[in-house]
């Protein structure tokens, strides 16, 4: 079920109750509460797709046994790893990808192929690289015999499961055996709930119809002016941001009323002076995630300047494709491939020059200027639904067409001041609560959270009384069901 | 404040404040649905894509009519249910899309109350295809899905549509403020500095609306195309017939439409008639067509004494000329 909508709160309350009721018996107890009602959770959408969620649960936990117990033994075990990666990629290409590669194929060869539509399973990018970490961390000796029960919760957790934080198995498994549900997880874990659910419903759903009607527009082939061009990319870019950081903060609140901490997904990534810091802060759990199953093993910076390149590239293409089957999204990815290299190449290039203290402050403001349109033009592409249109969107911003789907009217100007304002000079919701731990630190040592010096959340009778007026702005304004960009995924 | 002090506070003050919504959308909900003058309610702009789907479900109707504005100002439930001997529902909204309209009519033909859905042919125009709408449209409100299944969980949606969502507290709030203000024995006629769609054209408001739509052009794009067929291929397979009609827009405005866009507006015309044509070949006796967007009684009249009796703009025609075109349709005492 969303997280904003009216069941999904009464979803929580009952999960939260029932597993603090069982706070005093046994720990399987709630655990296997915590494991049913993730599965109830699951089951809110599609019951059928219950038995794929359990199925891949189970082969993976007993290929990862197998896999432990083989390196424990000291014998064979790549067949094993490899029949484990062929069965999790095969299962995401089966129900992902299959309809693009082989329309696309269709189309270029002109085969007649039977171009095949499945269901999307909700959530499947995300299970399916969850559990690959698992194989591939079970081979390198970093499991420690989890039971199943512990497995089985670590994969379907739900405020996790439908589009992330991408959970490691050490950073949640250890905290499921934990007895504490302290009661001041409740206030920290509401606070940032309503955080999120304020920014869904007040920010992200409200720039949505503008940016909607822009890109919109564009797949219709109306040659978009530069006014609708321009407001079109910047409303995209913080709805965005807004619902992304929305959904982040509401899985992280969902699990801080349940006493468990998933990693910071969020920090500030607009606020970033580089490509490389823009993912440091931006969807970090898969950042990482890339890092460490994908960039490292294809070599990472070990083999030169130019396989380096090439590894960021394959690394960001192939994350631009697990966001949807489309070529948009693997050309959006190869354009972040492409920023990373070229911001490599100038650290390099200007890695021993010095700057002139006067110069630091100009130089970061152009820095986090130019990161963000840069960002910014890739979101074309991200949001466009195809090549034609995210052509169509730029050819506006460069003043290709007189279209008047939208205004830059008084109350756009302030609105994006507004954003502009909160996104560069506001202390994110990580900082304000930092405090009081909501979140497992990030693991990028450079980009670390720190708490805010001003508006930093305590409970105080003024900051209940603000969030709760917050908090019944935020429901009022759920009339319709809107879901996060990043459940499609 | 110790942090448990703080959730149950914080806590205690949302669940007391969205007891207070839900109760206030109960009331007010009931107050305008057993109102005598409720039905002018749905003639009122405000968040009709939240509520309507709601009340269509409650009232129950026999008549059912989908529209842009023009619908939504120029049927009113309060006026044509005693003349035609009916239960009827204006399921207009303003600016509606054809992909919105079809969702509508789909809506409308899966009530089991319903008997014929009446459809104003101008929310075809444009070229907005499959799954644009407006903000307040929702999906989960409508009795179907876009392919006909039923929708899950559709009656915990309209729960939570009816009593605890802003928009309708907001539609509440705007039926029963204006009923309130109608004084013993007033109706929405009496007072149309409340219902603005019993207001009357003046000549600065055609002269206005002569300018402000200067540049409007009436045509039906390649998806809003889809959109139409599409609903007749739905309808084909459904109980209550589809009526449809172009609305009576008046004869100054459609010279604009000509002027702006000759070969678009005969297009739409005759594409229109001709889909209808195939379709009826396929699957006789479910839709009828009538054209007032012509010359005829109501769309050549001039203003009488400084007023329009039968438009509040260029487009918008009054609940008094909403009547008579349903019984140029052919709806009368009872039949539907």
């Amino acid at each position: 079920m969303p997280f904003n909508s009216y069941p999904y709160f009464v979803f929580l309350a009952v999960a939260v109750l029932g597993f603090r009721l069982l706070e005093k018996s046994a720990l399987t107890g709630r655990r296997v509460f915590l494991l049913l009602a993730s599965y109830a959770f699951y089951a809110w959408w599609r019951a059928d797709f219950l038995f794929l969620l359990c199925g891949s649960t189970l082969v993976n936990y007993a290929l990862g046994r197998e896999i432990e117990q083989r390196r424990a033994r000291q014998s064979d075990r790549r067949a094993l790893l490899i029949a484990g990666l062929a069965f999790n990629l095969g299962l995401i290409a089966t129900f992902k990808y299959d309809t693009l590669f082989v329309g696309t194929a269709d189309q270029l060869l002109g085969l007649g192929l039977p171009v095949p539509h499945f269901f999307l399973p909700l959530a499947i990018s995300f299970f399916t690289f969850e559990q690959i970490s698992y194989l591939v961390d079970a081979d390198a000796g970093k499991t420690h015999g989890y039971t199943l029960l512990d497995y089985a919760l670590f994969v379907a957790y739900f405020p996790h499961l439908i589009a992330g934080p991408i959970v490691r198995h050490n950073d949640l498994i250890p905290q499921f055996r934990q007895t504490r549900t302290s009661n001041d997880d409740l206030a920290t874990g509401i606070t940032l709930f309503t955080i999120g659910l304020a920014k869904k419903t007040l920010i992200a759903d409200n720039l949505a119809p503008f940016a909607d009607a822009i890109f919109n527009a564009a797949g219709r082939g109306m040659h978009l002016g530069p006014t609708d061009a321009w407001l079109g990319t910047l409303f995209f870019a913080f709805q965005i941001y807004f619902d992304f950081s929305a959904y982040s903060d509401m899985a992280l609140g969902s699990s801080v009323m349940l006493g468990i901490r998933l990693p910071v997904n969020f920090h500030s990534p607009y606020k970033a002076a580089s490509i490389i810091e823009f993912w440091r802060r931006w969807h970090i759990s898969l950042s990482a995630f890339l890092r460490d199953y994908l960039y490292i093993p294809l070599g990472g910076n070990r083999h030169g300047r130019g396989r380096r390149a090439l590894n960021l590239f394959i690394t960001m293409l192939l994350g631009g494709l697990w966001h949807g089957a489309n070529w948009t999204f693997m050309l959006w990815g190869g354009l972040h491939g492409l920023y990373l290299s070229i911001n490599h190449a100038f650290r390099r290039a200007t890695k021993d020059r010095a700057v002139a203290p006067a110069l630091h402050l100009p130089l970061h403001i152009a820095s986090v200027a130019l990161t963000f349109a840069a960002t910014t033009l890739a979101w074309i592409v991200f949001r466009a639904p195809d090549l034609a249109s995210a052509r169509n969107v730029v050819e506006g911003l460069l003043g290709g067409g007189h279209s008047n789907v939208v205004s830059f009217s008084h109350l756009a100007q302030v609105t994006l001041l507004l954003l502009f304002i909160v996104v560069w000079f506001m202390p994110n919701s990580m900082e304000l609560m930092w405090n009081y731990r909501p979140a497992l630190p990030s693991p990028y040592a450079d980009q670390p959270v720190e708490p805010a010096r001003r508006l930093s959340w305590a409970p105080t009778p003024l900051h209940a009384a603000a969030y709760g007026l917050l908090c019944i702005l935020a429901v009022l304004a759920l009339s319709n069901l809107k879901p996060f960009i990043y459940f499609q995924f | 404040m110790e942090k448990t002090r703080y959730a149950v506070w914080f806590l205690g003050t949302l669940a007391i404040a969205i007891t207070a919504l839900a109760v206030f959308n109960a009331l007010a909900g009931d107050f305008i649905l057993n109102h005598p003058s409720g039905g002018s309610v749905q003639t009122l702009s405000g968040f009709e894509r939240t509520l309507k789907p709601v009340w269509l479900a409650r009232i129950k109707p026999e008549l059912v009519l989908v529209g842009t504005s023009r619908v939504r100002d120029g049927f009113d439930p309060t006026l044509i249910d005693p003349a035609l001997k009916i239960k009827s529902f204006n399921y207009g909204a303003s600016s509606m899309t054809p992909y919105e309209a079809r969702r509508f009519v789909q809506d409308a033909l899966s009530q089991p109350s319903v008997k014929r859905v009446v459809v104003a042919l101008d929310a075809f125009t444009g070229n907005n295809g499959t799954g644009e709408a407006l903000p307040s449209f929702d999906e989960t409100r409508l009795a179907v899905t876009p392919d006909g299944s039923p929708t899950p969980r559709r009656k915990l949606w309209l729960f939570t549509t009816a009593y605890l969502s802003g928009g309708a507290l907001g539609m509440n709030a705007l039926g029963v403020l204006a009923l309130v203000r109608l004084g013993p024995g007033q109706t929405a006629a009496d007072r149309p500095d409340i219902f603005g769609a019993y207001s009357h054209m003046t000549l600065k408001v055609m002269q206005r609306d002569l300018d402000y739509r200067r540049a409007r052009g009436m045509s039906m794009g390649e998806r809003a195309r889809g959109e139409f067929s599409t609903m007749l291929a739905q309808a084909c397979h459904a109980r209550a017939p589809l009526t449809l009609f172009f609305p009576p827009d008046n004869m100054a405005i459609v010279a604009r439409y000509r002027q702006t866009d000759p070969k678009g507006f005969d297009t739409l015309k005759r594409t229109v008639t001709e889909v209808v044509a195939k379709h009826n070949r396929q699957c006789p006796d479910k839709v009828t067509l009538f054209d007032f967007m012509a010359p005829n009684a109501l769309t050549t009249e001039g203003l009488k004494d400084g007023l329009s009796p039968d438009y509040v703009d260029l487009v918008h025609f009054r609940p008094s000329a909403g009547l008579w075109l349903l019984r140029q349709m052919g709806l009368k005492n009872g039949s539907l």
